[in-house]
């Protein structure tokens, strides 16, 4: 037990000399809650500012056919602008969000009662855009309806005759629920964070004593593998740990401290005691993620293929965060038996300030660090072969 | 004292080692010769207990090299062909790490450590970080790191090679030294002249097997040569070892 110790004692102190391990680690760290505050400033600001308070700038061609038309959008705090020459290709450039073209024949079909005809011209697959179209879209359907009205009044109708139904929606989303489409990407870059904080301890202490040249005589003292595997594997977990906290800490400057309703619109925060959670509900991760890189860095012929293998690692359990981003999945007992999974439902919850089973955190905790402890033997028996000193 | 019994070690279809047998007593310089690729590697991580032999087997001061590894671990101090060091560690650091893992801690092992700077002249280079050391420093440390639990016997694996004139001189003074302390010292090189300078008993090993056995006078009478390097040449039947 006490070279388990020694060990870990070593490679901690090894490891805090190194400027560069450690510098990666921490821009490891800051590098998710950075593009979480980009996203939220530039995103809000399309998505936010640019509501219905903001007057709709709209290109038309032909405004001169429909006078009134015209009269009712700019009374709906529409900007009447003139439409480029060559619409298609503006609107597929990206220089204008759409043109509404009139055409010539309108005032003749509108007065005989036909139905009239316009274009919008758009780029469907221009998401920026998708809010000044609906919004167009909107006010034309309105302005039918409104002359629809009209004319039945006219006829001596009731315009009730040609709507049958009334669509209400009650959106129940809160201001806080809408912008926590942003936040889905976050229990990825803390899953990031925690793979890349011990990430360095890892390969420089298996596959960097390897290539220094230094495992062979460290493995003729006499250590039993397991003590010296468990040393190293121990001394990369505060690394990992610390890291995790600074990205939390980060979380927890950016969603308490810095003013968001300025971006946004309104207040947004993430309680200190969620984080807290969220926290204690990575732990396990860590020794699980530190266990993989471990196997992977020892499996590694060089430092270099280590550190590229060790790289791709966070992909893995993220791809079902990323998933998560858009279907979203109810924190069944099923979820919580996939390692890395069932807590990123878990930060979910916490984010969105849902209650947690306390029973999800256990058994989510329990089968990963049990799929960790399964590695970590593996670990040990990759180390008690005496390939492991032999030149591959 | 280390008793080698048949030893045999295959890796696939290469026999690394296929019978080797000596024994190398306390207190005297025993010279594992041979040629580059005739198993003296293979035969020492034997001893220092990283590979298992295929057949065969070895003692340490009376302890199976297969059957009680931590044992023999204990009393042996190696210095094997990886010798790398910690670079961010202080020379007295990397010493100290080997040291704590043999059970050593406080007064003791910081005694101990200064005793083997001393021994290896490495006073001035002991708080430094042995990044940027020279070949000759980094095999101080390697060596110092070695002895820091007082192993009574001591494995070196081709100690000079890559060594400058002054450091050869230095190291065989050490080699000296530790046999004169009555340690068993047993050394691989490939060089003759190297294992003619020091050696107490000789054993030439060539394609696995052990040629020759004994001390550097019974070698000549063996081979009926009058001079070492001639004795060499006519047990392994080539001029091999006699590079420089």
């Amino acid at each position: 037990m006490d070279r388990i110790g020694i060990v870990f004692v070593k490679e901690v102190i090894d490891n805090l000399r190194d400027r560069r391990t450690l510098g990666s680690a921490i821009i490891g760290a800051l590098l998710g809650p950075l593009l979480i505050l980009m996203l939220i400033v530039i995103l809000g600001q399309v998505f936010f500012r640019e509501g219905a308070t903001k007057p709709l700038t709209l290109p038309v061609r032909g405004a001169e056919h429909a006078p009134n038309l015209v009269a009712f959008l700019q009374q709906q705090n529409v900007e009447i602008v003139p439409a480029p020459d060559d619409p298609e290709t503006a609107v597929r450039n990206g220089d204008v969000e759409l043109v509404l073209i009139i055409p010539a024949d309108y005032a003749e079909d509108f007065a005989a009662g036909r139905p009239a005809s316009v274009q919008i011209v758009e780029d469907s697959s221009r998401q920026s855009a998708s809010l000044s179209v609906s919004r167009t879209r909107s006010l034309l359907n309105a302005y039918s309806r409104q002359i629809a009205a009209l004319r039945l009044v006219a006829r001596g109708l009731s315009p009730a005759v040609i709507q049958p139904l009334t669509v209400q929606s009650l959106d129940t989303a809160t201001p806080q629920s809408q912008v926590l489409i942003f936040l889905n990407a976050l229990p990825y870059f803390l899953m990031f964070a925690l793979f890349s904080g011990g990430a360095g301890v890892i390969i420089d202490s298996t596959a960097g004593e390897r290539e220094r040249g230094s495992l062979e005589p460290l493995l003729i003292n006499p250590a039993a593998r397991r003590e010296i595997v468990l040393g190293k594997l121990l001394a990369a977990l505060p690394f990992a740990s610390a890291v995790l906290l600074l990205t939390l800490g980060a979380y927890a400057v950016i969603f308490n401290v810095v003013p968001l309703e300025e971006f946004i619109g309104f207040r947004l925060s993430i309680d200190p005691l969620a984080l807290a959670g969220i926290f204690l509900v990575c732990l396990p991760m860590i020794v699980l993620a530190t266990a993989l890189q471990m196997i992977i860095a020892t499996f590694a012929r060089n430092f270099k293929e280590a550190q590229t293998y060790v790289g791709f690692l966070p992909l893995v359990p993220a791809l079902p965060g990323l998933g998560l981003a858009f279907i979203p999945i109810k924190p069944d007992l099923w979820t919580m038996l996939i390692p890395t999974f069932g807590q990123q439902i878990l930060i979910n919850q916490f984010m969105r300030a849902e209650p947690v089973s306390a029973a999800n955190v256990l058994i989510s905790a329990a089968v990963t660090l049990g799929l960790a402890a399964i590695l970590v033997a593996l670990s040990i028996r990759l180390y008690e072969r005496e390939q492991i000193i032999l030149s591959r | 004292m280390i008793e080698v019994l048949d030893l045999h070690k295959s890796f696939g279809t290469v026999k690394a080692v296929q019978g080797v047998s000596f024994v190398a007593p306390d207190g005297q310089i025993t010279g594992l010769l041979g040629p580059n690729g005739a198993g003296k590697s293979t035969t020492l991580r034997m001893l220092y207990t990283l590979l298992r032999p295929d057949a065969g087997t070895a003692r340490l001061d009376g302890h199976d090299i297969t059957r009680s590894a931590l044992e023999v671990q204990r009393r042996i101090g190696a210095l094997p062909d990886a010798r790398g060091l910690y670079p961010r560690l202080t020379a007295r650091e990397n010493i100290r790490y080997f040291g704590r893992l043999h059970g050593l801690a406080g007064a003791a092992l910081e005694t101990r450590i200064d005793a083997l700077l001393k021994l290896l002249d490495m006073g001035e280079i002991a708080d430094r970080r042995t990044e940027g050391f020279s070949t000759g420093e980094r095999l101080k440390v390697a060596i110092a790191r070695a002895l820091a639990h007082g192993p009574g016997n001591v494995l070196l694996d081709e100690p000079t090679n890559g060594l400058d004139v002054m450091s050869t001189r230095a190291m065989r003074d050490v080699i000296r030294r530790l046999r004169d302390d009555g340690r068993c010292v047993l050394f691989s090189s490939h060089i003759m002249q190297e294992v003619a300078a020091l050696c107490d008993q000789i054993v030439i090993i060539a394609h696995g097997k052990v040629v020759a056995y004994g001390s550097p006078e019974e070698l000549r009478r063996q081979t009926g040569q009058a001079n070492l390097e001639d004795a060499f040449v006519s047990v392994i039947g080539s001029e091999e070892g006699l590079e420089r």
